[in-house]
């Protein structure tokens, strides 16, 4: 019997509705599983999960656990439990006078994450319910001003009242924020400090959280958020990832669970700050293409994810992906440090209409979801989807969508374009449902273009990666005459934000706001007094990321400790985030070498004629990055085919409608193509989860780990 | 374009619609229907039997009586305030608060207007007290005549639905 090849790294990715689970072997093969999400057990779901994807190997998940080396994680519970405002009771002790700030939040809170049509229409702006209430909010008296200096002594008895009332107004856990506290940690600890003696006297077990042991960054509403979402959401989500670790255990799996991070970093679930791993799906998808195209030697990758209601794009950079260090989430303004990301609100499962007025196809801004389109006869909808258009032209298998799993009506799809779009506009069904195609395509490739070319790249230095569940059915329309170098569609497209989390490095990330200004001949004595401040800075951050790491059994000697800083030009308004080019700062030397990379940095960016070294310099935040080394999924080698796919990959013709004309496309299994195989189009290459559309005009060869390189033929 | 139920609407008059589907209405264009389900859903509600033709407030409508078919503005509780065309208002029960203690029953210390700059006019249905609209005019202003609704080119032009019949 042929040896098996181990079962290595799994990535869970826990959506709203499915939880699909990714397992590579050592050999880079891999299997995908979905089961239906359980948010009451959510390991229920991955076990589920597991078993499903296990099965097409035909193993278990008794004898798979014990061999795995690595396991990460995300999930979109804590997002939900925040949108939904279903956390903890948690109390709030700010200073006096500030207790309704939260309640008020910022203005631009009424309307993060609107289309810009809805941005600037003041009607629809609203606030959502605050995560603390006003009634568990105490005010106590004391004063902390811009620079640091405590003008008025924190009041003892106030903390101490504020205690008691907040016990008994229910708090489950309490979160403290002062102002400038980033500046002076001295009285928020100092209330830190009298709240858990006060708690102690009164036998109560609360955690409490004070933002200057969490996010010691600068912006009052920031920090103030994000202290209470750690209390609020992430402190709930300890305990579904324990229960989720504890099954492992349970099944003999003897590693460490970790969790996808805001910055790009995988955290263990025992993390102090779990607040990070809020969002972490969509960044997956930037940490596999980073490594594929370490794989691939492309170091400029713009990274294109396509789901059921978004384009998300990102860019990597000399290798490098982009962090905002004040994100907002949840309609909720941040200060953690984010992969950066830009999304617009058009996806294959948006909504089609026409503006009664003037005529003109709309998309979204809201989709059908899951719930796919009027195709669906159980959808219960009936305005026109994106998918719906699709279907009619031929892109999609009515009878193999989601693998079989449900049947679409391509009827009742005809009917309602026919009714909502062509009939008004005076087009077939055909022709209306081609242009909403041709508008989608035309809206992302331009987003796509965009994004690209406002940052000062040219796209023909990008190779451009295209994932998600429905991104390989439009990839030729959004990279069609952008000029990308090359076009990449991996076969598993639909679970590349699960393997993207599985490459992701174990790594804690941790920021502190400094405020340092150094002009550009400076003296060596000021050069070397701001290195001994960020130095003082980078130390603090060191001890707390190494605390993380030992509190999962690593020693100290094992971490590798990568500083970093946020440095801008003195008085302008963005800083850069560089990699320190010192691990540690003490001389006037050290400070020259860290200007001079912020400069290459800044001339790469923007231009190198805008460099305004006359300004000076100043350091906004240090940052300190630290790793471990991981087992990481390897990329299947397979062996070279040949251009032509083997004849039973084929799986015969479908009618499919482009640029007015209806013509026949091949159909592929995607599963039975071999490396090198070349397909020239019009041809559909289908699996379960995806389906890859090569139109007229368009080629792609499959090379030999499984990548599938999309090309315009001349 | 969206259509809604009538249910949808029904919850929109009492401001129980859900905020997706409310959301959803604001940002997008107007569905054609809605007028028409707006009074449907308001006729539900009040308790007389002459016709809504245009709301004019949480509670007052231009209603055609069951009786002759004239146009009137009419109060919730079917009190008749006259001619459509006519300043309801001045067939209205009017309290006017113009001195600082009337004020004081409805600000808090030292935030009230000036009464020699500012005065208020509440208007109340003479039958059933409702309050129906409030001015805040300087004192010697004239009883300010809100909305004179062209309602023909309204229904016939706008909407393109049937003017009911008028006897007024």
């Amino acid at each position: 019997m042929q040896r098996r090849s181990i079962v290595q790294v799994m990535g869970i990715d826990a959506g709203g509705t499915m939880t699909d689970t990714f397992f590579v072997r050592e050999d880079g093969r891999f299997v995908v599983g979905k089961a239906q999400s359980n948010p009451a057990d959510e390991s229920h779901a991955i076990y589920h999960s597991s078993r499903d994807a296990l099965a097409h190997w035909g193993r278990t998940v008794d004898d798979v656990y014990p061999e795995l080396v690595t396991c990460v994680y995300s999930g979109t519970a804590m997002l939900n439990r925040i949108l939904a405002r279903k956390g903890l009771p948690v109390g709030l002790i700010c200073n006096k006078g500030f207790e309704q700030i939260h309640a008020m939040g910022r203005a631009l809170q009424s309307y993060l994450g609107y289309a810009l049509e809805d941005r600037i229409h003041l009607n629809t702006h609203r606030y959502d319910e605050p995560l603390v209430p006003v009634s568990r909010t105490r005010g106590v008296t004391e004063r902390t001003d811009v620079q640091g200096e405590i003008v008025i002594p924190l009041r003892e008895d106030e903390v101490r009242q504020a205690t008691r009332e907040l016990l008994e107004a229910g708090a489950q856990a309490i979160v403290i924020c002062l102002l400038q506290s980033h500046k002076n940690p001295r009285s928020e600890q100092q209330a830190r400090d009298i709240v858990l003696d006060e708690l102690q006297q009164a036998h109560a077990r609360l955690p409490v959280f004070a933002s200057v042991d969490y996010y010691p960054s600068r912006k009052e509403s920031h920090r103030m958020n994000t202290t209470i979402l750690e209390a609020y959401g992430a402190e709930p989500s300890r305990q579904t990832l324990k229960q989720v670790s504890d099954l492992f255990s349970k099944y003999g799996a003897r590693f460490d669970l970790r969790v996808m991070a805001t910055h790009g970093g995988t955290i263990s679930w025992k993390a102090k700050e779990l607040a990070r791993t809020i969002v972490s799906g969509p960044i997956g998808g930037v940490i596999g293409a980073k490594l594929l195209g370490e794989y691939l030697g492309d170091d400029n990758i713009a990274c294109s994810d396509i789901g059921g209601t978004s384009f998300d794009v990102a860019l990597i950079t000399k290798g490098n992906f982009a962090i905002k260090s004040d994100p907002d989430m949840a309609r909720l303004v941040l200060s953690l440090p984010l992969v950066a990301m830009d999304s617009v609100g058009a996806g294959a499962g948006s909504f089609v209409r026409l503006d009664p007025y003037s005529k003109a196809i709309k998309l979204g801004p809201d989709s059908a979801g899951y719930r796919v389109g009027t195709c669906w006869p159980e959808s219960g909808l009936d305005t026109v989807s994106v998918s719906d258009c699709h279907v009619v032209l031929g892109y999609l298998n009515p009878d193999n969508f989601l693998g079989g799993a449900i049947k679409l009506d391509v009827a009742r799809a005809r009917k309602h374009i026919k009714a909502q779009i062509a009939d008004p506009l005076g087009l077939s069904v055909e022709d209306a449902a081609a242009g909403v195609i041709e508008l989608l395509d035309l809206t992302l490739s331009e987003y796509l273009r965009a994004n690209i070319s406002a940052k000062g790249y040219n796209p023909a230095e990008f190779t451009c990666f295209s994932y998600g569940g429905a991104g390989p059915v439009h990839t030729y329309g959004y990279t069609g005459g952008v000029g990308f170098k090359d076009v990449v569609v991996p076969a598993w497209a639909a679970g590349f934000s699960a393997f993207g989390c599985a490459c992701a490095d174990f790594e804690y990330r941790y920021d502190k706001s400094v405020d340092l200004g150094v002009a550009q001949h400076a003296s060596a004595a000021e050069k070397v007094a701001a290195c001994q401040t960020l130095q003082e800075a980078w130390s603090d951050l060191a001890l707390k990321v190494i605390d993380e790491f030992v509190l999962n059994g690593y020693q100290p000697e094992d971490v590798l400790l990568i500083p970093g800083f946020k440095m801008q030009y003195m008085g302008q308004l963005n800083d850069l985030e560089i990699v320190s080019p010192v691990t540690w700062a003490s001389t006037a030397e050290h400070w020259d070498r860290m200007v001079e990379a912020f400069e290459t940095t800044y001339g790469r960016v923007y231009a190198t004629a805008a460099r305004s070294p006359e300004l000076g310099f100043s350091i906004t935040a240090a940052i300190l990055r630290g790793t471990v080394i991981t087992q990481k999924p390897a990329l299947p080698e397979d062996p070279d085919a040949g251009p032509v796919p083997p004849a039973a990959a084929c799986l015969g013709t479908r009618p499919f409608y482009r640029h007015k004309k209806w013509s026949e496309a091949t159909l592929w299994s995607m599963e039975g193509l071999k490396a090198g195989n070349h397909i020239i189009g019009p041809a559909i290459i289908e699996s379960d989860a995806t389906t890859f559309v090569v139109p007229d005009g368009f080629a792609t060869r499959l090379d030999k780990h499984r990548l599938f390189h999309l090309s315009q033929l001349q | 374009m969206s259509a809604y139920t009538n249910e949808q609407i029904s919850h929109l008059v009492d401001g129980t619609l859900d905020w997706d589907t409310t959301f959803r209405m604001l940002s997008m264009p107007k569905d054609q229907q809605r007028f028409v389900q707006y009074l449907a859903a308001l006729q539900e509600k009040v308790s007389f039997p002459d016709r809504i033709i245009l709301p004019l407030g949480p509670h007052l409508y231009i209603v055609q009586s069951c009786q002759d078919k004239r146009w009137v503005t009419q109060c919730d509780c079917g009190h008749v305030f006259g001619d459509y065309r006519e300043n309801w208002k001045l067939n209205a029960m009017i309290h006017v608060r113009d001195s600082p203690e009337a004020m004081a029953e409805v600000y808090p210390p030292l935030m009230a207007p000036d009464t020699q700059w500012q005065v208020y006019r509440e208007y109340y249905c003479p039958q059933c007290a409702t309050m129906h609209d409030v001015e805040a005019p300087t004192p010697w202003y004239p009883v300010i005549h809100d909305f004179e609704p062209d309602i023909e080119t309204f229904y016939q032009q706008w909407l393109q639905i049937p003017l009911p019949e008028r006897a007024n």
